[in-house]
């Protein structure tokens, strides 16, 4: 009996499920370094992303190179990033969660909003980064821009994680975001820590907007809300404070979508999401800070 | 004694102008319009649930839009399939969404402050997913036609409606019945704010800790707070289903969720008073954005602007705003000279 | 006759003239120098793409108001957005016949938005016209909704003529279907097994997926695994396109019918760039207007009034197929206008739209007609079958008629 199961359909669909995955995993990291550096989680993550995606469109459409564009956009989308932080956010940086929550829904409107004016609705394409050349190995079929997205995205974590662990900047970065007031005392300007997270975040949705679309093949303004949900989804399985959880949870989570549409037949495609949503759910019954996170202990 | 009496005299007075308000707007708007004060009810009755939850016990949830289709379809579901008349599901809309909001209560003890928004944030996005599959109950994509599969048991199908001999037009039935239903409720969250249940609520909010040391049980408190929110969330989708005369999975998306917590926001937590203002802003604001210009994404990003900078300039909502103002007559009252 | 008599006689006859002339109680929505229609577009939300067939319209009305107009009456046409969200429709439609009075609803887009008022507007007796929805039930319906009625070839049609052609010409195909698990993709997939008739068993699989999908990569998979060399597409641009690029990827080249939602020719252009020529060579769909974009059409008199109307009555993106179907849509409203008379009624108008015969749309193939009558409430019900080649559409074969 084992050996009549179609062992490379299995095999296809775990590689269909991690390609997918990898495609969200860069937004979720995003996610994460929004949520660890100001506390909340940027509900207008994948707004921006979108948005960063149509400047690509647009410098490419202007005779720039793929890569070119692809290095001008993250540079843009990091000031926008850092700028929206300043002007939005700053206000706020002392208000409640639940404040910030709501000024991200309203940033969430706002691009999606400008992204709707300055551009028309009609579906667009944007280059591949790398070749669509078929790779089979044993039957299984992935490609290049398959594995080219999952590396971007282990290379960005990766980068951050240097950043983060060796450099000044980042050292003070973590401190502000761990303990803001000790921070300040020893002369961490907290406020510009905050612009630079936000900066990165953006930055790092910029290339998941960049990666997304070509895998896509097609994207309009609403490109990014499937993905936010299913980086968020990803990034809570794996920990929201966890750069490398949000990598493993999202590609979890993209093999789980597809082996229970392929292999469950009673989840039928309409109960696809709501059951990886609700298995995540379980996850975090077990372990409420998901499988990465760390539990902390918060003084009455 | 008679700053006492003086208070006293007030709030009655407050409340008899209110009903005035309530009797008498129809005739200052055109008939059209009263269905869209209708509509902004819908949103205030759900939004003064969700501040009891949000609000008064610190629970964020991001999926109250989903318990407005458990109630709505409940509704229509009665309707179309058991011929029940629109306006008596209303109360079991109610109690089956309180079920639900029971529910999803459960997980919530034990997830907290984020990661409980983003699970009920998940609760909504499934839920057209949820409703498309049971498609024997739901109708599907294609939803449930009131009007179409059981114009019989719709009020007002005429276009006029008459009760005790008084003959009145659809709209403003709707209105009258989505607010004199919202004006209850109102009155019954203010009660149980006043009440046990409400500081028991607060003390929740404050601190958790706190309370559970102080001998409060928090999965009652919570699971309470998140069927009570219910109850009023399923009545306003049950009226929802009423006016609209359809239900809709692409009208239950995530987007009714964020819509009903920005009211609530607006409004101001822990201000019921304030909700009214929160409905008329979710209501009337998109509207109102078309106005600045038709041309695309205007609109949301009239909204979006507008939702960011009362969190920067009013973080306490209309609510907060009302009370500023009030204060110095409320201290005057309530403080001995 | 004595002269005073005579001037009497004259004023009352000019009295009863000008009584006479100034019309019976004229129509709601309709005024001695303009008809006002309305109906509801998604402007915003996840269909907004197709808000061209609002514009397309809008942009003819104003072309057929600077030429006079229709007996001597401008048409107002107001649109207004529904997000995509049923119960807006519902709400902006009653808005429009409460409110803004409207003589009648015209173009409405979406097939759950158009059953969401149909009710409601037959029952206030308000014509529901030319709905921009492909699904059946709008012209099969009618004897219980009559005002009501569609306009595009219907989803189930299109399978149908799929169904036929492959049998006809392909009787030992390997059938795969890929459907949007929703009325759209299921009409075209029963229109399908209607078409194939005793052959339904060539279909040896079917996959569904949902809007909310991430992709359609699972369900290309299944199909190839299942030695599929037919494929059905009867999916929206965004899966379509998908469904190109994921065959790409798996070394998978079968032989495509995709249906006429996603046959738009920047749609094309999106798959051919995405993969490559070879990939969407040969692809075949039907087709009933004239693509814009389609060198073919170049030196058309249609296409060319179509260019000129868009540019100079503001129509939007010119190259936008869903554009030119709007304009032939709003052309057809005029046809009926026309029709109903010099004091059109509610009434009058639903029986001219009922009993048409337009055969000079120059929107539409060279050919085919807008006919309507007495048990056939289906507007267009012709079309071509037309096969992708070198990057363009080429139509080959006969119209047919299908219904």
């Amino acid at each position: 009996m084992l050996l009549a199961f179609d062992w490379t359909q299995l095999a296809q669909q775990i590689v269909i499920g991690l390609a997918s995955g990898g495609v969200w995993a860069t937004l979720a990291v995003a996610l994460v370094l929004i949520y660890r550096s100001t506390g909340v989680v940027n509900f207008a993550q994948g707004e921006m992303a979108m948005f960063s995606t149509f400047i690509a469109w647009s410098l490419v459409h202007h005779g720039l190179s793929y890569w070119a564009a692809f290095a001008l956009t993250i540079a843009i989308s990091f000031l926008g990033g850092a700028a929206i932080e300043r002007a939005v956010i700053r206000p706020v940086e002392r208000a409640p969660v639940l404040t910030v929550v709501m000024v991200t829904l309203g940033l969430f409107f706002v691009v999606n909003g400008a992204a709707r004016w300055l551009w028309t609705p009609e579906t667009r394409s944007l280059p591949n980064a790398f070749s669509t050349r078929p790779i089979d190995v044993a039957g299984v079929a992935f490609s290049i821009q398959d594995l080219g997205t999952i590396a971007v995205s282990l290379g960005a974590v990766f980068l951050l994680w240097l950043f983060f662990r060796f450099t000044k900047l980042g050292l003070a970065s973590r401190a502000a975001a761990v303990n803001p007031e000790a921070s300040r005392l020893l002369g961490v300007r907290v406020s510009w820590m905050l612009a630079l997270g936000w900066g990165l975040a953006a930055a790092l949705g910029a290339v998941s907007g960049m990666l997304t679309a070509p895998a896509l093949a097609s994207f309009d303004q609403n490109l990014m809300q499937p993905v936010l949900l299913y980086a968020f989804a990803g990034a809570v399985l794996g920990g929201l404070d966890s750069a490398l959880g949000a990598v493993v949870g999202t590609m979890l989570l993209g093999v789980l979508i597809n082996l229970l549409g392929t292999y469950v037949d009673w989840i039928g495609t309409e109960l696809r999401l709501p059951v990886a949503l609700a298995v995540i759910l379980g996850v975090l019954l077990f372990k409420p800070t998901g499988l990465f996170g760390r539990v902390s202990a918060w003084r009455v | 004694m008679r700053q006492r009496a003086l208070g006293t005299a007030l709030w009655l007075l407050l409340a008899v102008a209110v009903l005035v308000v309530y009797v008498l707007a129809p005739r200052f708007v055109s008939d059209f319009h009263t269905r869209d004060l209708a509509h902004a009810g819908v949103f205030f009755i759900a939004i003064v649930g969700l501040n009891l939850l949000t609000g008064y016990t610190g629970q964020i949830s991001l999926g109250h839009g989903a318990l407005m289709a458990v109630g709505g379809y409940t509704t229509a579901a009665l309707v179309v399939h058991e011929h029940w008349r629109d306006v008596w599901t209303i109360p079991l809309a109610g109690v089956a969404a309180g079920i639900v909001g029971f529910l999803i209560g459960l997980p919530a003890l034990r997830l907290s402050g984020l990661y409980l928004a983003l699970a009920t944030f998940a609760f909504a996005v499934a839920m057209p997913s949820l409703l498309k599959k049971f498609s024997g109950l739901t109708g599907g994509g294609q939803g449930l036609r009131l009007l179409e599969q059981a114009p019989l048991q719709v009020t007002g199908l005429s276009g006029t409606v008459t009760l005790f001999g008084h003959s009145t037009s659809q709209n403003h039935f709707l209105y009258y019945l989505t607010w004199g239903i919202g004006l209850v409720g109102f009155l019954i969250a203010w009660l149980i704010v006043r009440g046990r249940l409400g500081r028991t609520f607060r003390a929740v909010r404050d601190s958790e800790v706190a309370a559970a040391s102080a001998g409060i049980d928090l999965a009652r408190a919570k699971t309470t707070a998140f069927a009570i929110s219910g109850v009023y969330a399923g009545v306003a989708g049950a009226l929802l289903a009423i006016q609209s005369e359809i239900v809709n999975p692409l009208s239950f998306t995530f987007l009714l969720s964020i819509l009903l917590l920005v009211g609530t926001v607006v409004g101001g937590l822990g201000s019921l008073p304030g909700m009214v203002l929160g409905a008329l802003f979710i209501q009337y604001l998109p509207d109102l954005s078309t106005h600045v210009s038709t041309a695309q994404g205007v609109p949301d990003f009239v909204f979006g602007a507008a939702i960011i900078l009362v969190m920067i300039l009013l973080p306490m909502g209309a609510g907060g705003l009302l009370r500023r103002l009030a204060e110095p007559l409320t201290t005057r009252l309530y403080t001995r000279p | 006759m004595p002269r005073r008599i005579q001037l009497i006689l004259c004023a009352v006859g000019a009295l009863a003239l000008a009584t006479v002339a100034s019309g019976a109680a004229s129509e709601t929505g309709v005024t001695s120098s303009q008809v006002l229609i309305g109906g509801t577009i998604p402007l915003s939300g996840p269909a907004s793409a197709y808000q061209s067939v609002g514009k397309g319209a809008a942009a003819y009305f104003r072309y057929v108001n600077a030429h006079g107009g229709v007996n001597k009456r401008k048409i107002k046409y107001i649109y207004k957005d529904d997000g995509y969200d049923p119960s807006k429709t519902a709400d902006k439609t009653r808005e429009l016949v409460q409110q803004d009075k409207v003589f009648a609803i015209f173009n409405s887009l979406g097939t759950e938005h158009n059953l969401a008022t149909r009710a409601y507007l037959n029952a206030v007796k308000v014509p529901q016209l030319f709905a921009a929805s492909g699904a059946t039930t709008f012209g099969r319906d009618y004897k219980k909704y009559p005002w009501t009625i569609a306009y595009q070839p219907n989803y189930r049609a299109e399978g149908t003529i799929y169904g036929r052609y492959i049998a006809k010409t392909s009787p030992k195909a390997r059938i795969g279907v890929l459907y949007q698990n929703d009325d759209y993709g299921k009409d075209l997939l029963a229109g399908l097994r209607n078409g194939l008739g005793k052959k339904t068993k060539l279909i040896v699989s079917k996959q569904n997926y949902d809007v909310t999908d991430p992709d359609v990569q699972s369900q290309i998979a299944k199909l190839k695994g299942a030695r599929v060399n037919t494929l059905m597409l009867f999916a929206t641009p965004k899966f379509a396109i998908q469904a190109y690029v994921f065959g790409r990827k798996f070394g998978w080249r079968p032989k495509v019918y995709v249906n006429a939602v996603s046959s738009a020719a920047n749609v094309m252009g999106l798959a051919t760039a995405g993969t490559s020529k070879k990939q969407t060579e040969g692809s075949i769909s039907i087709v009933f207007l004239k693509d814009p974009t389609d060198p073919h059409w170049k030196t058309d008199p249609g296409v060319k009034l179509y260019r000129s109307i868009m540019k100079r009555f503001k129509g939007g993106n010119p190259n936008d197929v869903y554009a030119v179907y709007g304009m032939s849509a709003a052309h057809t409203f005029v046809a009926a206008l026309k029709k109903a008379g010099k004091n059109p009624t509610r009434l009058g108008i639903m029986k001219a739209a009922t009993n048409l015969n337009v055969k000079n749309d120059p929107f539409l193939l060279p050919g085919m007609s807008v006919k309507t009558g007495p048990g056939d409430h289906f507007p267009l019900d012709q079309s071509k079958l037309q096969r992708y080649h070198n990057g363009h559409w080429i139509s080959f074969g006969g119209l047919f008629r299908v219904r």
